[in-house]
């Protein structure tokens, strides 16, 4: 039953890897693939040559980094203190409300959180103002602005990887528990000493999976999120590339930083792998 | 075992439907294009026999009808505030039936988007060389065509085809539009827009709010600030509350709405550079030694972003400006926390637009620019260059039908003016029908022309001079005048006082500024203008808000220079195309 899948695979995520070839071509769109001037590695050079390629690249991997470890505790711990709730509704009612702002759009994401996080009239600044610490312009402050882009991805996204770790302590054998109890063990032994070992295969999985996605930082967000004035910080690739290349036409540039994104990607992917194999014994395949 | 078998087969089943169904799907596509790349090669081959018998006409000069009927296919943007009557579209409207019914043209549209998405789309249309016979695109995408010689040359179908009124259109102020559709003297686009001036900043200030302070309308810059500061601080909404700001501005810096653009033109200061834009419409300005120079990085833009520190300083622009968009800008305003702006001419139909109706005792002044010094201000102007133009693809079987289409569209719109195919009103409801053609011109100086005859059909009381269109901005002055507030932006853009007095004002005096570089977008304004561009942005913003002293302004000026800056100009200074 493969088959199908590998055919749709092949067509749609291997057919269009010739388009790689754009890298390294002077592309012309009407002209085409075959009909561009070929350049070489020029693209790659020029990318190197203008200076906010490494601060773009810094805060690339800055922000994921810490998207992927915020991405990483946030639900665990949040899944670890609901699945200790004994009341069924209150359970399931945290659970949607943490839920719902993953169906919420950047877009409008974005509208809520200008006006939220608004150092004049924003609820957050009105609170740090009571408690008589300075505001703080969030949005519009370099220094702040990564955090903010880590605490918002946060926000929207926590409720998600509850549901999956929720789902797979649920399938975690209830008899260890009976048995730990039968040996004394109180909650906070029985979380450490089986619901995380049990748990453990899960977060190796989507920490990998995260891995590979460390250089995809989040287009949506910070594309609806940033302002020049945060360029030097909250720019990462993807939003770079669209202003570079996309915005004026540059295939061939945007096509090489993305060719590049990939490459840098797999090496990371394949070393998260083998990390994950070598300390959890763990293996997708 | 029996089951299996099932299973293979079935697998092997949808594995050849998956096939047949991709196979076919590429077929369709092919077909599709081949079918309106050259019109339906079937029916020409058909048509061929037949025309030994009955002949075949086709228009030989500017007007004229095909017989037999042709196809033209195109692509269309639609902006979300056009609306259609019932049974109308882009595809069957009042326009279509016209074209077939007189022209013998059919216009294929083979795809429409929202005009927010059509740059992109085009550019995928671009990518997939399956190109409509014509077709909008912007001044970029029109280099790259030339380039890749995928476009036709018009220039004798212009000759031939173009009617009087087009060529008038299209001349019109000196040949400027002609000459940036020209590329190695072939014409390789009609203009779809330029010419105008209409973009130059008038400064619009809230009247009552003026009175409030006590203030009169400003004479220099130094009155311009005096009111920033002074509906900043003296309450001029008098609601007992220090919530008002005195000079709107977004992150955009630059733009027809909440733009700086009038603000640095008072200092002799002309730079342009739109966070959102392009990066390739530079304004250049002519050194002492004959040589353009870049406008941005003149030691007048120091000045000015002084003055813009100062103000922000004392409080008197949103302290949030870096972080909000246009729209934003525009509520803040609406909603009485702003009451000056600089923008250009449509501000009185957004955003302030209903703030006569909706905000008691409120009312906003339009002022011409103010300068510095003794020396007059002039407004910069950037829309004298066309920023789209219409191709024709080289594949077109009938390239001059483009123009037959043109002609049409403008004879409608501007020589035998008739107002049931410019603008319809059924109930409550007016229908843009100007908005249908897919190919259209502009007389630059229209609304100008319009706005002197209303003002003297005004004075007169006579209307019977004007023409159906100015005949309604007419009524709609008049409506405004007998109490009717929801016509409040027709009166500002229309009547005595109003935008185009100003902007008339402008230009009967000379006082309109233009880059005095012609040519298109050179490589390197392409290939670095983007970075540059953020550069700027980011440096404007954190000098105005302070974040950066003024004197990084000489830092950000060098660094300009060393990456990519002076090749720009050197380029620009090769071109020959220096006015």
């Amino acid at each position: 039953m493969l088959l199908p899948g590998l055919i749709l695979v092949l067509l749609f995520c291997y057919g269009p890897m010739a388009g790689i070839l754009i890298a390294f071509q002077n592309y012309i769109p009407v002209k085409g693939i075959t009909g561009s001037e070929w350049v070489g590695l020029e693209h790659f050079r020029y990318v190197y040559s203008l200076p906010e390629t490494m601060t773009v690249f810094r805060n690339t991997v800055v922000i994921a980094s810490m998207k992927i470890v915020g991405g990483l505790f946030a639900p665990l711990i949040t899944a670890l203190l609901l699945n200790e709730i004994g009341k069924r509704l209150f359970k399931r009612s945290v659970q949607t409300i943490i839920y719902m702002p993953h169906f919420l759009s950047w877009v409008i994401m974005a509208g809520i959180l200008l006006d939220v996080l608004s150092p004049t009239t924003g609820i957050v600044n009105a609170f740090l103002d009571w408690l008589g610490i300075t505001k703080v312009f969030f949005l519009g402050n370099a220094d702040w602005f990564p955090y903010v882009l880590v605490g918002t991805d946060i926000l929207k996204e926590f409720g998600f990887g509850t549901i999956v770790y929720l789902a797979a302590i649920t399938g975690i054998n209830p008899a260890l528990y009976e048995a730990a109890v039968l040996d004394g063990a109180n909650r906070w032994k029985q979380t450490l000493h089986i619901t995380i070992p049990g748990i453990v295969p899960i977060i190796v999985l989507l920490l990998t999976l995260g891995l590979g996605n460390v250089l995809n930082a989040g287009f949506d967000q910070v594309f609806n999120l940033y302002s020049p004035s945060v360029y030097s910080t909250g720019d990462i690739l993807d939003t770079y590339v669209y202003r570079i290349g996309l915005g004026n036409g540059q295939y061939g540039v945007a096509t090489a930083v993305g060719l590049f994104k990939s490459v840098i990607s797999l090496v990371l992917i394949s070393v998260s792998y083998l990390l994950a194999y070598r300390l959890a014994n763990y293996r997708i395949f | 075992m029996a089951a299996k078998k099932v299973k293979v087969w079935a697998l092997v089943t949808l594995m050849l439907i998956l096939v047949t169904v991709t196979a076919c799907s590429n077929n369709k596509g092919n077909e599709g294009s081949k079918a309106s790349d050259s019109p339906s090669p079937s029916k020409s081959a058909s048509a061929s026999p037949a025309e030994s018998e009955t002949k075949e006409t086709v228009p030989d000069g500017p007007t004229g009808k095909y017989d037999p009927p042709i196809e033209v296919s195109t692509v269309r943007s639609i902006n979300a505030g056009v609306k259609f009557q019932e049974g109308d579209s882009l595809d069957s409207n009042i326009w279509t039936k016209d074209f077939e019914s007189t022209l013998g043209i059919k216009v294929i549209n083979k795809w429409k988007v929202s005009d927010q998405q059509y740059q992109n789309k085009m550019a995928v249309t671009m990518a997939s060389g399956d190109l409509p016979d014509f077709m909008l695109v912007d001044a970029q995408q029109f280099q790259i065509l030339v380039q890749a010689d995928t476009i036709a040359d018009l220039t004798d179908t212009y000759a031939k085809y173009a009617s009087d009124l087009t060529k008038k259109s299209i001349e019109e102020g000196g040949g400027l539009r002609l000459k940036a559709s020209t590329v190695n003297g072939k014409i390789m686009g009609i203009p779809a827009d330029g010419g105008g001036r209409d973009d130059a900043h008038s400064l619009y200030i809230r009247t009552d709010w003026l009175k409030n302070v006590g203030l009169e309308p400003p004479k220099t810059m130094d009155d311009v600030i005096n009111i920033a500061l002074a509906f900043t601080k003296n309450d001029p909404d008098k609601n007992g509350k220090n919530d008002t700001y005195g000079l709107s501005l977004d992150m955009n810096l630059f733009n027809g709405w909440s733009g700086l653009e009038g603000f640095f033109n008072g200092y002799h200061a002309y730079p342009f550079n739109p966070t959102k834009g392009t990066a390739t419409n530079l304004n250049f300005v002519k050194g002492s030694d004959g040589k353009a120079a870049w406008a941005d990085v003149q030691p007048e833009v120091k000045t000015a972003l002084g003055k813009l520190q100062e103000l922000f300083k004392a409080g008197a622009i949103y302290p949030e400006f870096s972080v909000i968009d246009g729209v934003k800008s525009g509520e803040l305003v609406t909603s009485n926390k702003v009451g000056m702006a600089y923008g250009a001419f449509w501000v009185p139909t957004w955003p302030i637009n209903n703030m006569k109706k909706d905000v008691p005792g409120s009312d906003w002044g339009v002022y011409p620019i103010v300068s510095a010094d003794d020396k007059p201000a002039m407004a910069q102007s950037t829309g004298g260059l066309p920023s789209k133009y219409y191709v024709v693809s080289k594949k077109a079987k009938n390239p001059e039908a483009a123009f037959i289409l043109l002609n049409r569209v403008m004879d409608k719109l501007y020589g035998n003016f008739d107002i049931n195919y410019h603008t319809v009103t059924a109930g409550d409801v007016s229908y843009g029908l100007h908005m249908y053609p897919p190919i259209g011109g502009v007389f630059a100086e229209k609304n100008q022309e319009a706005a002197y005859a209303v003002q003297e059909a005004v004075k007169n009381n006579d209307a019977s001079k004007l023409n159906e269109e100015q005949k309604q901005y007419y009524d709609q002055v008049v409506k405004y005048k007998e109490g009717d507030l929801s016509m409040w932006a027709s009166d500002k853009l229309w009547s005595t006082g109003g935008v185009f007095e100003v902007l008339g004002q402008y230009k009967k005096n000379n006082r309109i500024f233009q880059s005095v570089y012609t040519g298109n977008p050179t490589p390197t304004m392409v290939a670095k203008g983007p970075s540059l561009r953020d550069e700027q942005v980011r440096t404007f913003t954190s000098i105005i808000m302070g974040g950066q002293s003024i004197d990084y302004f000489d830092e950000w000026v060098t660094k300009w220079m060393d990456s990519g800056g002076k090749d720009i100009l050197e380029e620009v200074n090769a071109s020959g195309q220096i006015q």
